[in-house]
């Protein structure tokens, strides 16, 4: 399921494609299996067919969709390695942003080294609370 | 892209009080264009000379390649106009209506008339005058579709109805897009509703056509710039483009088009004790440029 958040400063088309290489990492959407038509998804999640268009022609430029001429787009066998080394990268993203941000307040390296550690450390505490 | 709509020099007023004047634009086939502009800033007057309900005063309109006169028919054919409030003779049936503007377009598709009534959940039994002002406005859409056009014209359709109707509305026009791969000018002062669907965005401010850019284009370079100073703040930034700027002691803040790394650098040699660059949503975009 795709939200599109139109108040928000991401471009439509990056969300749509944030949400489908989303969906084949979670496995979702399995390697050869079809994706919606640009028709369909536009009058779906109420955006300009361009839009998706455009969102599933970069998808298909990266690799992670294949697109049969006058057929419909497919998940690309390669699609989960290519999501491996996209995954790290987006993280890295989010790790530059909330450093950028950190900085703003004021904060040096060693600070922001200290608040990810005790963070991880939240996390997997919080983590194994619930494998239990 | 193939040029289907050009408008050159348009004048217009109204008595002694000048609507737009040396007003010009052009449509691309198969993008959807956002006509932004307040109240009273004269969307529905250009509309209404774009369909030749009402003479210009100066300037000319083309239609692929050639010359649209005031009341041609042949071009009215081509162009789907929804207007804000759509006439329509109350004491017809919903079947009468659509057979009567049958008769006016060559191209009226039947089928794509009863697959319309379909979606819309409109019976053809009714009576035009005990529909709703939403069921009238997905009635003025099926009769606009039915004749197939190139282009289509919306003039604020969706002011007065509630979200899910104006949802609905908005689905049933990117089901068309999709299909018929049609060119949309769609003139609203709800800026909101345009974020999902435009391409383009045109804003039309006290006469003159303000903005003519591609919708990604104007997200990409308006940016608010927030400063603070460890002194007084300067009187101006002095860069180009700023839509808005305001003072306040050691603080600045300033809403800039188009945002460039020479501007931010110029900004910088002011050498601020802070500088915030973010971006803004489109209703923020459209009060800036109408702001001045």
């Amino acid at each position: 399921m795709i939200t599109i958040e139109t108040s928000g400063f991401i471009p439509i088309y990056e969300q749509i494609k944030k949400a489908i290489k989303g969906e084949i990492s979670l496995g979702v959407l399995k390697a050869s299996q079809a994706l919606p038509s640009i028709r369909d998804l536009a009058a779906e999640l109420v955006v300009n067919p361009n839009t998706v268009a455009r969102a599933y022609r970069e998808l298909e430029h990266e690799g992670f969709i294949c697109t049969r001429k006058g057929k419909a787009s497919f998940v690309s066998e390669n699609s989960i390695s290519l999501i491996q080394r996209d995954r790290v990268r987006l993280s890295e993203d989010l790790f530059d942003r909330a450093i950028a941000e950190a900085r703003k307040f004021g904060l040096d390296a060693a600070e922001i080294r200290r608040i990810v550690e005790s963070r991880l450390k939240n996390q997997g505490k919080n983590a194994e609370g619930e494998n239990r | 892209m193939s040029e289907l709509l050009k408008i050159m020099g348009l004048s217009k007023s109204f008595g002694r009080h000048p609507v737009f004047s040396d007003l010009s634009l052009k449509l691309d086939a198969g993008k959807v264009y956002g006509l932004l502009g307040l109240n009273g800033e004269g969307k529905t007057t250009l509309i209404r000379i774009m369909m030749g309900v009402i003479p210009a005063c100066k300037g000319q309109i083309h239609y692929k390649d050639s010359e649209v006169f005031f009341r041609s028919a042949a071009y009215k054919e081509d162009v789907g106009y929804i207007p804000e409030d759509p006439f329509f003779f109350g004491g017809m049936r919903v079947g009468e209506l659509l057979d009567f503007n049958a008769a006016f377009y060559r191209r009226w598709d039947s089928q794509r008339a009863d697959e319309l009534l379909k979606r819309f959940s409109l019976d053809r039994k009714t009576r035009v005058k005990t529909l709703s002002r939403g069921m009238k406005l997905r009635l003025s859409m099926a009769v606009a579709l039915s004749a197939r056009p190139p282009l289509l014209v919306l003039d604020d359709p969706t002011s007065g109805l509630d979200v899910p109707t104006r949802y609905d509305f908005l689905q049933g026009i990117i089901r068309e897009l999709a299909d018929s791969g049609t060119t949309v000018l769609f003139s609203t002062h709800l800026v909101h509703e345009l974020e999902r669907i435009v391409d383009h965005l045109f804003i039309l401010h006290r006469g003159r056509i303000i903005l003519d850019e591609e919708h990604q284009a104007v997200k990409d370079f308006t940016r608010r710039v927030r400063l603070a100073f460890p002194g007084d703040a300067p009187q101006t930034l002095g860069i180009e483009g700023l839509l808005t700027e305001s003072r306040d002691g050691q603080r600045m803040e300033a809403i800039v088009y188009p945002w460039s790394e020479e501007k931010e650098k110029k900004i910088e040699g002011l050498s601020p004790l802070r500088m915030d660059v973010e971006p803004l949503t489109l209703e923020e975009i459209f009060r800036s440029f109408v702001a001045g």
